[in-house]
């Protein structure tokens, strides 16, 4: 659902790497091979941690009484 | 009483790596094995025939070589690197209040593998936690030797204007929100006793890595939190761990034992990671040594640069041209060794640490065997 902190089998931190990965691929335009490597996993385990990591997270963050707020504000304009 | 040739040592030593086999695995340099040989150990033989060679080193990735020493001792080493040096963890969470969509045990779970990083002397002086038990009164209190007291705290709010932008179309949660992520950067460490002498000076007890994501969340959810951080061994959890992975592999060996040749010793080369196999032009000279190569000089021919890289992956022996051509093994007493720390400690101290600890764990069964016979 949301990246998780270590890798599962060997146990390098992967928490703070999901946010990298994404501004590697989205604003320097590298592909999945090149983000990753410049992201230092080099064991199989670690990379697809990110590799087939789905941000669950940002779906779910959208039921939420902030979102009707937002429904409510668009619907007054 | 006969001396085995040096041949014959670095041949004993040496495991057979088959096409579907492994030959000569166990060592055998032991008192009895080799009939009128004196095996005993010896501790100048091995003051003169232990090696250690670092091939990279960064703080926290090392790679080393120990050399001339039994699998027993390397693994336990091994072994102590991941299970038993003592770390920094969270082990209890408070929670007063938390409205993000992660559950409570989630959340506390992912904050217990966060990595700590604090003074290293003041992480000696600390002591274990024990547990409260129902049998003595006021036991298991938490005190400043024992325990580190985190705090988090971090509420989602709207920003100025922020409800606007996001009815007018804007998603970026940076120009909506305030405190839409929690880092593990927003634990604030709340020192009691004497820690704030022992840790303040270092910049008390911090996350290793201070962008890891703990949790998302939406205006309006609150998390609000303190942790008790005591010191662990792996063998009770993973996050005590100091090592994302410590490893060790013997080092391959690659014995051309006739020349490969011409188109061939390309398609040898292919066989290996890149720069284990190099190709050298014949000379005139390894013609005339050589009876195999006569004839053959200016071809290409296989040679062996750099047997370490090499991941044995036997690709060589399916192919029938190079089967009676290469031997392929690995040295049983070269050890190279790869530590990578998560931070906590740098790669070659947690080494040094994993010796002391093999070291006091020694001493521990003396007493034992001493006590035994009295």
């Amino acid at each position: 659902m949301i990246i998780p902190i270590r890798c599962f089998s060997c146990g390098k931190v992967t928490g703070d790497l999901w946010d990298r990965y994404l501004s590697y691929i989205d604003r320097q335009d590298m592909n999945d091979e090149d983000a990753i490597n410049a992201l230092d996993l080099n064991r199989y385990c670690c990379r697809r941690m990110i590799l087939t990591h789905v941000d669950l997270i940002e779906k779910l963050l959208k039921y939420n009484a902030s979102e009707r707020e937002q429904q409510r504000a668009m619907r007054q304009k | 009483m006969p001396v085995p040739s040096a041949e014959e040592l670095t041949e004993r030593k040496r495991i057979q790596i088959n096409a579907e086999t492994v030959g000569n695995a166990a060592s055998t340099d032991f008192p009895g094995h080799w009939p009128g040989e004196n095996h005993e150990w010896d501790l100048e033989y091995f003051k003169e025939n232990f090696k250690v060679q670092f091939h990279t080193s960064s703080p926290l990735d090392l790679s080393f070589s120990l050399i001339g020493i039994d699998t027993s001792v390397a693994n336990a080493f091994r072994r102590i690197l991941l299970a038993e040096i003592p770390t920094l963890a969270i082990e209890d969470v408070y929670i007063y209040q938390n409205t993000s969509i992660i559950q409570d045990e989630v959340l506390a779970h992912r904050l217990g593998l966060i990595p700590l990083r604090g003074n290293h002397a003041a992480l000696d002086w600390m002591k274990w936690y024990k547990k409260p038990t129902t049998d003595t009164e006021g036991s298991g209190s938490p005190s400043d030797y024992n325990t580190v007291t985190l705090m988090l705290h971090v509420r989602c709010e709207w920003q100025d204007g922020g409800l606007d932008r996001a009815a007018a179309g804007e998603t970026d949660p940076d120009k909506l929100y305030t405190g839409h992520t929690v880092f593990a950067s927003d634990m604030m460490w709340s020192p009691i006793g004497q820690q704030e002498a022992l840790f303040g000076p270092d910049g008390g007890v911090e996350a290793q890595n201070p962008g890891i994501v703990i949790a998302k969340m939406r205006p309006g959810q609150e998390i609000k939190l303190m942790m008790h951080a005591f010191k662990g061994i792996g063998q009770d959890h993973a996050k005590f761990s100091p090592v994302a992975t410590a490893s060790y592999r013997l080092l391959p060996t690659i014995d051309i034992s006739k020349p490969i040749v011409g188109p061939d010793a390309k398609k040898f080369a292919r066989c290996f990671p890149k720069g284990v196999i190099a190709l050298e032009t014949v000379t005139e000279k390894d013609a005339g040594q050589n009876s195999e190569l006569e004839g053959k000089q200016g071809e290409l021919k296989a040679v062996v640069a750099d047997p370490m890289r090499d991941t044995v992956s036997r690709e060589c022996l399916r192919h029938p041209e190079f089967k009676d051509k290469v031997k392929l093994g690995r040295v049983r007493d070269h050890f190279i060794f790869r530590i990578e720390s998560t931070g906590q400690y740098d790669s070659d101290h947690l080494f040094l640490e994993s010796v002391k600890l093999l070291k006091v764990k020694c001493a521990r069964i003396k007493r034992g065997l001493a006590q035994m016979t009295q």
